[in-house]
C-alpha cells in the first residue's frame, strides 16, 4: 500500500489517498470509523488496484469547511475522480461511504460499472428509526458497531477517551496524547454529521433509482448503527441488486468479516 | 456595578424520584410529567417576582431561552420580556438572549428585540448566546458543526438590519433576503447593547472582544470555578487593551437568611432539588460533534464547557455546594462581603443574581429577592464607579453610586 496527498481545486482540498494491489481500478470510500488500510482492502487489492481516498475532515484530508452539505460533498468527489482521472470502475462504499458512494453513482452512472454498499446510511423510515449514535455512550456505541463486543476493536472503543468524563492536563506527554486523539474524534465525528445529523436522511430516496448498475447491498445481520431492515430498503429503489446479510457482524461488517464481504463483492464484480 | 436578577423559571414540582426514574431533565424530560396548571402557575409566579426584583431595587431584570428543559421553562424569554416592558418603569430587560443560529430567517429576532425596545423604551440588552449543545444540537435539530458559523452570520445580519439606514439585500450561506428592511426599527440608536452569554469558549470571549459586546459567564458552577473561565477571558480581553469590568457579567445563585439553622430550614433542600434534580442532564447531550471547537479542545478546556454546572454528576448536599462556590449562602453582611470579593476577584461590572432557584416557593422567593435587593445590592453598588458601563441600555435606570452610562456620542 502506499499512501499520497491529492490536491483538488488547486489546494483548496489535500486528499490523502491510500492506493494498492494492481489491476482493474477500485473506488473504495470508508465509513464513519474513518480509514485505515485494513485486512479487508487487503483482501480486494488481491485482484484489484483499490483506491480509498479519506474523506476532508477525517485525518489530514483537509478542506471540510468547504463542504457545507452532501450537494458540495458529491461534487467534491466528482473533482477528486477527475484528478485521479478515475472512470468506469467500480465503486464500494462502507457506512458514511456507502451513502456517498449511493449519491455518486446515482449522479454518475456511467461512471460507475458496478456499486456495493455496505450498511450504507441516507434512508431514513419512521417505523424503524436509526440510532441517535452521537449521543449514545462509548461501551453503547461499541456494542452497536461490533457483533463481538469482546474483540479488539471493540473493546478499544468502549473505552476511548471522552472529552465530558476527562480531565486533560495539557501539560504532560499523555494529556497531549489525549487531545489529540479528541481533536481527531471531533474532527471525524463533526464531519460525519454535517451529513447525517440530526436525522440521516438527505433526499437520497429521491435519487437511488438512479443507481441502475449490477449492484450489491451488504449488511451485518446485528448492526446496531443502521439496523439491517434498511437493506430491503435500499433495494427496493435499486432495480439491479442483490442483498447479503452477513452473520456474526453489525456495523464494521467489512472489518470483522472481510474474508466474507470481499468475497461478495469479487462475486458482483462477475456479473 | 450593576445588578440584575436573572430567573430560570423552573418547573418547581419534579417528583421525588425524578432522578431515579429518569435520565435527564433536558431534551427527553418526559412529557407525562408536566402539568399545564403547575405550569400555569409558575409562570405567573415568575413574572411576579420578576416585577417584584425590578419594585425592590434591581438594576435589571434577566430573562433567557431553553428548549425542552423543566428548569428552564421559558421557549420564547421575548414573551416574558413583553410583559415585563410593560409593567416595569425603569429597570434594564435584559434578554439573555435569543439563540440567534437558531431562527429562520434570524431577522425574526431583530424584528421581535425592535418591538421590546420600543416596548419598553429603550431599555433592551440584546443577548445572543451561540446557545447549549441540548437547546441548540438536540432540541432543534440544528447541526452542531454548522452552529457558530450560522451564529456569525445571523449576527451580522441582525446588527446591519438595526444599523443600517437603507434597505438592503442579504446574500448569505444559511439566509438570503431580497429586503432587507424591518419594521420596527430599535429605540436605541443605533441599536440595544448586545451581550453574550457563554460558558466558556474560546471562540466566545474572542467574539465579545473583537465586536465589543459584553460576555457573561453564565453557568452555575459558581464563582470558584468561574474564576477560572474569567481569567481565561481577562487573559484575552486584556491582550487586546481591554480592562473595564463592565465588559464582562457573572451569574450566581444567592440566598440570605439571618443564620445557620434559618438558612439550612429554608433553602437546603431547594438547593438540592437545583442541583442534584434539575441539572441532572444525560451526559451524551452534553458534547455533540463539533459543538466544541477543536481550539477550545486543544487549550484543555474540556470539564468547564461539557459538564454541566458541577464537577460531578453525583448527589450533593447543601453545605457542599457552598463550599464550592455554587450557591453563595448567609446573612446579608456574609453575602455582600463574599459578592465583593466575587466581583473584585473575577473583575465583572455586572452581576447577575439568582434568588429564585430549583424548587423555591414563591413567597420565599420574594423574600430572598426583597432581602438581597434592599440589604446587599445598595452596599455593591459603588464598586467599579471609576469605570464607564458602554454596556446599558439608554434609558434604563442608573441609581445613585453606579457608573454612568456614556451618551451616545461618546
Amino acid at each position: 500500500m502506499n499512501e499520497k496527498s491529492v490536491s483538488v481545486r488547486n489546494g483548496n482540498f489535500q486528499v490523502d489517498v491510500l492506493e494498492g494491489g494492481s489491476g482493474n481500478p477500485l473506488l473504495y470510500l470508508h465509513g464513519i470509523a474513518g480509514l485505515e488500510w485494513t485486512l479487508f482492502l487487503d483482501q480486494l487489492a488481491e485482484g484489484h488496484r483499490v483506491i480509498a481516498p479519506r474523506t476532508p475532515g477525517f485525518g489530514g484530508s483537509t478542506g471540510t469547511e468547504q463542504l457545507l452539505d452532501i450537494h458540495d460533498l458529491n461534487y467534491f468527489y466528482l473533482d477528486l475522480l477527475d484528478e485521479l482521472g478515475l472512470d468506469n470502475l467500480p465503486i464500494v462504499g462502507h457506512s458514511l461511504g456507502g451513502m456517498f458512494a449511493a449519491e455518486l453513482a446515482a449522479m454518475q452512472p456511467a461512471r460507475f460499472s458496478h456499486v456495493a454498499l455496505a450498511a450504507p446510511f441516507g434512508l431514513w423510515n419512521d417505523s424503524d428509526p436509526i440510532p441517535d449514535l452521537f449521543s449514545i455512550s462509548l461501551p453503547e456505541l461499541a456494542t452497536a458497531m461490533y457483533a463481538d463486543v469482546k474483540s479488539e476493536p471493540a473493546a478499544a472503543l468502549a473505552t476511548a477517551p471522552q472529552a465530558r468524563m476527562t480531565e486533560v492536563d495539557p501539560s504532560t506527554e499523555e494529556g497531549q496524547a489525549t487531545l489529540n486523539f479528541l481533536v481527531e474524534r471531533a474532527k471525524s465525528m463533526s464531519t460525519a454529521a454535517k451529513y447525517l445529523w440530526p436525522i440521516p436522511n438527505r433526499g437520497l430516496s429521491k435519487r437511488l433509482h438512479r443507481v441502475t448498475q449490477p449492484a450489491q447491498i451488504i449488511w451485518g445481520q446485528s448492526d446496531g448503527i443502521v439496523p439491517p431492515g434498511y437493506a430491503e430498503r435500499f433495494a427496493a429503489k435499486m432495480p439491479n441488486t442483490a442483498v447479503h446479510v452477513v452473520p456474526n457482524a453489525a456495523h464494521m461488517v467489512v472489518d470483522e468479516q472481510p474474508g466474507h464481504v470481499a468475497g461478495l463483492i469479487e462475486g458482483l464484480l462477475a456479473r | 456595578m450593576k445588578i440584575e436578577m436573572f430567573h430560570l423559571c423552573p418547573y418547581r414540582d419534579l417528583p421525588e424520584d425524578f432522578r431515579e426514574k429518569n435520565r435527564s431533565v433536558w431534551v427527553d424530560v418526559p412529557s407525562h410529567l408536566f402539568d399545564a396548571e403547575i405550569a400555569s402557575r409558575t409562570y405567573n409566579e415568575t413574572l411576579d417576582e420578576l416585577m417584584y426584583g425590578a419594585e425592590m431595587g434591581y438594576d435589571g431584570i434577566c430573562v433567557n431561552e431553553h428548549h425542552q428543559n423543566a428548569y428552564g421553562l421559558m421557549p420564547s424569554p421575548n414573551i416574558m420580556a413583553a410583559a415585563m416592558s410593560r409593567e416595569t418603569e425603569d429597570v434594564a430587560i435584559i434578554v439573555m438572549g435569543n439563540s440567534i443560529a437558531l431562527y429562520d430567517p434570524p431577522i425574526r429576532v431583530a424584528e421581535e428585540m425592535a418591538m421590546l425596545d420600543c416596548i419598553s423604551g429603550g431599555r433592551l440588552v440584546a443577548g445572543f448566546p451561540v446557545g447549549s449543545a441540548m437547546d441548540t444540537a438536540y432540541g432543534y435539530g440544528a447541526n452542531p458543526a454548522l452552529l457558530r458559523d450560522k451564529y456569525a452570520e445571523a449576527e451580522e445580519l441582525i446588527l446591519r438590519a438595526w444599523e443600517e439606514k437603507e434597505l438592503f439585500s442579504f446574500d448569505g450561506k444559511y439566509t438570503q433576503l431580497r429586503y432587507v428592511n424591518i419594521w420596527p426599527r430599535p429605540m436605541q440608536d443605533p441599536c440595544p447593547p448586545v451581550w453574550v452569554p457563554g460558558a466558556g469558549s474560546i471562540e466566545t470571549w474572542n467574539h465579545c472582544i473583537d465586536k465589543g459586546h459584553l460576555y457573561a459567564y453564565l453557568s452555575y458552577s459558581g464563582f470558584k470555578r468561574g474564576k477560572q473561565v474569567m481569567d481565561g477571558f481577562w487573559k484575552v480581553a486584556n491582550a487586546a487593551g481591554v480592562d473595564n469590568p463592565y465588559h464582562a457579567g457573572f451569574l450566581q445563585l444567592v440566598c440570605i437568611a439571618d443564620n445557620e439553622d434559618e438558612l439550612h430550614e429554608k433553602y437546603a433542600a431547594h438547593t438540592e432539588y437545583f442541583f442534584n434534580k434539575m441539572l441532572h442532564v444525560y451526559p451524551g447531550f452534553s458534547d455533540p460533534p463539533g459543538y466544541r471547537t477543536v481550539d477550545t479542545i486543544k487549550a484543555g478546556l474540556l470539564a468547564q464547557t461539557t459538564t454541566f454546572g458541577r464537577a460531578s454528576n453525583k448527589e450533593a448536599t447543601f453545605d457542599e455546594l457552598r463550599e464550592a462556590g455554587n450557591v453563595v449562602a448567609g446573612t446579608p453582611e456574609q453575602v455582600t462581603e463574599q459578592l465583593r470579593s466575587v466581583a473584585r476577584d473575577l473583575h465583572i461590572g455586572h452581576l447577575m443574581i439568582l434568588n429564585q432557584f430549583g424548587s423555591i416557593p414563591h413567597e420565599l422567593a420574594k423574600e430572598n429577592i426583597r432581602r438581597t435587593a434592599q440589604e446587599v445590592i445598595p452596599k455593591l453598588r459603588d464598586m467599579w464607579s471609576e469605570y464607564e458601563d458602554h454596556w446599558w441600555p439608554q434609558n434604563a435606570i442608573v441609581r445613585e453610586g453606579s457608573a454612568a452610562t456614556p451618551t451616545p456620542a461618546d
